[in-house]
């Protein structure tokens, strides 16, 4: 009810949100300003110069240097980032590791409607890109490891945190796979909090349910490319590279993979049930309780977020063809991204669309290899999930805490398998558009960022001191 | 059968045929042509200013003094000049002839070709490398012309006038013809212009020569953009509609449409004119073309050669794809380029509004971009012009008619023929069926052609400066 309430409140006002926090929001909200505007996409952008902004905010806050850890790569001094840490009392506990990237989608200005480099407020949403994905959690990260330090908190377990570059492009240098690989003690951990959780909102506004993320689908590129001869486009031949390529993708877009469940989407989509009633909502029972019910999965498709949760998912996401506008084109190329279902190989994939594309002049390739095929999901485990389900039980009642798959791919896939298992929470809500996150206009809800903040910094002084 | 045995012998030696069978004013013209080619002038890393002052150079070393070599760039385009050589004749009344090529070729990747495109190879009785054919071969031998003509002393009553210029493959680019007719016209002023186009026909494989062509009219080359646009989103979670499946239904249905057939006076007599040298079902084809446009068995025979297809309709082909951002994210526009080309007498938005309605689609807009010009007349075949190249011809090549023919490509001339100099697309090189593979990879041209051509148009412009 609060949460109505509040969104009601924030609709009617006319006055800038911002006069209406109160000093500790004003600050969250800077850093989450700050963290917008510093431009962090792999063209242009520059994720050393934000972790130092944001290393600079902790040194003032009281963090003696040496427990701030700038951190680039040979090669990327673009694309380093920061470890920080806030020692706990007992040397004996494990940490706890705060893991967020800093990095973002690219973004052109004339595609959105607002700068996408200034965070605008608006309509009761925060706008800018990574508003969502996932400049909102790190801005709360530094927020909580700010005002621990400030309010003298007494942890038991020391707090790692640690913000990356990397995470958006899969080809390009990985701040989190570089820590697993060659910082692997500074971020040593009992387990991680990151990106990938979060509450859902239906479309009215009305939280959900509150997911963890225990398990994710692996992302996948491939490259179709077609090859001809060219020539002179004043004189146009039957053959075609981009005519051939253009007839392979339509094919691709025809299908859709068979529908898989594990027990985990089964568990989210029992638990969603409820909260989401009528027709959507009896699909979802169906399906947790028989997965090849057809007509449920059928329903359940229809809704993007729900459908790419369902099976493998392929989506045509880059295509370049040609040399010149007067030229036949010699060549064409796509990005197909796929989402792999856990327990589904690479390699399956691949042979699938090779057989849609129904072309042998079509090359259907693995473009790269962003990390290892996970083995499985990660265990639900009970002190990961206990002060969540505590907190929000407070915060948001009613509303269940559900372990979900993320469709998409987290900085987890390198973190998990190097021994620091890594969940999905944070305690903001998202709409069920996805948030425009890799998209246009991307945004949050105000009162979203604002909650999460909340949620976040008692939900690390939980674990911070669990037994 | 001349042809026959030189072919028979390039092709059993072992040896570079270059270094065994060239004359040595031959083997000077190759350094020429050599340097042309291996002189990168694409517009994204090329130079033509460079290859300009090269030739300027050239032109120098035989006898031309600074003051009738000029060197041009405009504003803002410092790498997109080019040259005007102007060779003085005998009588100061007579007007001027204009030999007219471009220095800028269509860009080529490396990794694309069979050899570095680059670098001029002579392989097999070709010489490969991209402007081999367009537009380096008339390029090299106007400048070897010039060179020849006041290096020797040859006595000639009219004035030359070589201009070599930039821009000519890129539409939106600077256009170095456009800029002189423009702002230089006093300099190149001349009672006519000889430039690229007008290609004759060949069989394959270095065979017979079946005819030669000279331009009579040209179809007009326009670009469309088509573009969708999307809000896009995060790859993992796939919509229903995405611009790039968006786009692609769209150009299959562009891919899959022939413009209805068209002629001209000049383009009847082509066919008219090839059908017997042709013969076969083709040449019975072209003469009930010929005959009726609108004989659409006829235009369904000939559409099976795309060069017959391109002179009776207008042609639209996709020729450019770009879409998306990043790979995991949905992607949020998506154009290409549609290059068309016009038939003679059809407007711009004719084409454009028969696109829109093929693609069936509100989403997709199409759009025309800048016209490269307004459509050009086709400058008069008088006989001042026609009979020189028809008797040179018939003396090297007995039998094979000099062809009227509608040009399907764009050249220069649309710039020129407005501005008072009426210029023709004839060169006297022979393609073979595939087009000299202008434009597209491993672009190239028959050794013996390029050599036979430079010998010819030697002789023809002595011919017209008397």
């Amino acid at each position: 009810m609060r949460y109505l309430i509040s969104a009601a409140l924030a609709a009617s006002l006319t006055l800038p949100a911002a006069a209406q926090t109160n000093p500790g929001q004003a600050r969250f909200r800077a850093l989450y300003k700050e963290l917008v505007e510093t431009n962090t996409t792999l063209s242009a952008g520059d994720c050393s110069l934000l972790a130092q902004k944001m290393g600079a905010h902790l040194k003032q806050a009281g963090y003696p240097d040496a427990d701030l850890h700038y951190f680039t790569a040979e090669g990327h001094p673009k694309e380093g980032g920061l470890v920080a840490r806030l020692p706990g009392s007992d040397p004996q506990a494990k940490a706890i590791l705060l893991l967020g990237h800093i990095d973002v989608v690219e973004a052109k200005r004339e595609d959105w409607t607002r700068d996408p480099f200034t965070l605008v407020e608006e309509n009761g949403y925060f706008y800018g890109r990574g508003a969502s994905d996932m400049k909102s959690q790190v801005a709360a990260w530094v927020d909580t490891m700010m005002r621990l330090k400030e309010e003298g908190f007494k942890n038991r377990r020391t707090i790692k945190m640690a913000l990356t570059c990397g995470e958006e492009t899969s080809t390009a240098f990985n701040g989190a796979n570089y820590l697993a690989t060659h910082e692997r003690a500074l971020i040593d951990a009992a387990f991680a909090l990151n990106e990938g959780g979060g509450g859902r909102l239906n479309a009215a506004g009305k939280p959900l349910m509150m997911t963890i993320q225990a398990a994710e689908k692996f992302p996948q590129n491939y490259q179709l490319e077609v090859t001809n001869p060219g020539g002179h486009s004043s004189r146009p031949m039957p053959d075609n590279a981009i005519y051939r390529l253009a007839a392979g993708l339509t094919r691709i877009s025809g299908y859709a993979f068979p529908v898989q469940a594990s027990d985990i989407t089964r568990q989210y989509f029992a638990k969603l049930s409820p909260q989401v009633g009528g027709e959507m909502g009896a699909a979802m029972a169906a399906f947790a309780k028989d997965p090849t019910d057809k007509a449920a999965a059928t329903r359940l498709a229809s809704d993007p977020s729900y459908n790419a949760i369902l099976h493998t998912t392929c989506v045509a996401t880059l295509l370049n063809a040609g040399h010149a506008n007067n030229a036949l084109p010699q060549r064409a190329d796509a990005n197909i991204n796929c989402r792999v279902f856990p327990g589904t190989t690479p390699e399956q994939v691949r042979a699938k669309l090779q057989e849609l594309v129904a072309d042998p002049q079509i090359k259907v390739t693995l473009a790269d290899k962003r990390s290892e095929v996970p083995k499985g999901p990660q265990p639900i485990n009970p002190p990961v999930f206990a002060p969540v389900e505590k907190l929000v039980a407070k915060m948001w009642p009613g509303i269940p805490v559900v372990p979900s798959m993320s469709a998409g791919a987290t900085d987890g896939a390198f973190l998990t398998p190097a021994g620091i298992p890594t969940y999905g929470v944070s305690g903001m809500f998202g709409d069920p558009d996805g948030n425009g996150a890799h998209g246009l206009n991307e945004r949050l809800r105000v009162t979203s960022a604002y909650q999460g903040r909340d949620f976040l910094y008692e939900v690390v002084k939980i674990y911070a001191n669990q037994k | 059968m001349r042809k026959f045995a030189v072919a028979a012998l390039a092709a059993c030696l072992a040896l570079p045929a270059a270094a065994q069978t060239l004359r040595p004013d031959q083997q000077a013209f190759r350094g020429i042509y050599k340097e042309m080619v291996e002189t990168n002038t694409t517009l994204s890393s090329g130079d033509c200013t460079l290859l300009a002052q090269k030739m300027a150079a050239r032109l120098k070393a035989a006898g031309y003094p600074d003051s009738d070599l000029h060197i041009f760039t405009a504003p803002g385009h410092p790498k997109e000049g080019g040259l005007v050589a102007v060779l003085q004749g005998s009588d100061p009344k007579a007007k001027a002839i204009l030999l007219l090529a471009h220095l800028d070729v269509v860009e080529a990747k490396r990794e694309d070709w069979t050899r570095d495109p680059f670098k001029l190879v002579e392989e097999g009785g070709y010489f490969y490398g991209r402007g081999t054919a367009d537009d380096k071969s008339v390029a090299a031998i106007w400048v070897d012309i010039m060179v020849h003509l006041k290096q020797d002393k040859v006595a000639h009553r009219r004035p030359l006038k070589l201009a070599l210029t930039c821009g000519e493959e890129t539409n939106g680019a600077f256009n170095g013809a456009h800029w002189l007719a423009t702002h230089e016209r006093a300099l190149i002023d001349a009672e006519f212009g000889l430039t690229e186009g007008g290609w004759g026909t060949m069989q394959e494989n270095g065979g017979k020569r079946i005819a030669l062509g000279i331009n009579a009219g040209e179809k007009l080359s326009q670009n469309y953009v088509l573009e969708v646009t999307n809000p896009g989103g995060h790859s993992m979670r796939p919509v229903k509609d995405n611009a790039i499946y968006r786009l692609a239904a769209g150009l299959l249905k562009i891919g899959a449409y022939d413009f209805p057939t068209q002629s001209t006076d000049a383009s009847r007599e082509y066919f008219a004119r090839l059908a017997p040298l042709t013969g076969g079902e083709m040449g019975a084809a072209m003469t009930a073309f010929a005959r009726n446009d609108k004989d659409a068995k006829a235009a369904a025979v000939l559409a099976q050669d795309p060069r017959f297809n391109a002179a009776m309709r207008t042609t639209c082909v996709a020729t450019l794809i770009n879409g998306g951002h990043a790979t995991n994210a949905l992607p949020q526009r998506v154009t290409a380029n549609v290059n068309c080309r016009i038939f003679p007498g059809t407007s711009i938005e004719t084409v454009r509004a028969k696109l829109q309605e093929l693609v069936g689609d509100r989403q997709i807009k199409v759009t025309p971009q800048a016209a490269r010009s307004d459509p050009s007349p086709a400058p008069p075949l008088t006989p001042a012009i026609m009979k020189p190249i028809i008797s040179e011809a018939a003396q090297r090549w007995p039998g094979v008619p000099v062809i009227p023919q509608l040009e399907i490509g764009a050249t220069d001339a649309s710039f020129m023929t407005p501005a008072g100099i009426p210029t023709y697309g004839f060169t006297g090189m022979f393609f073979e069926p595939d087009g000299s593979r202008l434009h597209g990879l491993n672009e190239r041209i028959r050794a013996r052609v390029l050599y036979d051509a430079r010998d010819y148009l030697t002789d023809l412009i002595k011919l017209y400066a008397k």
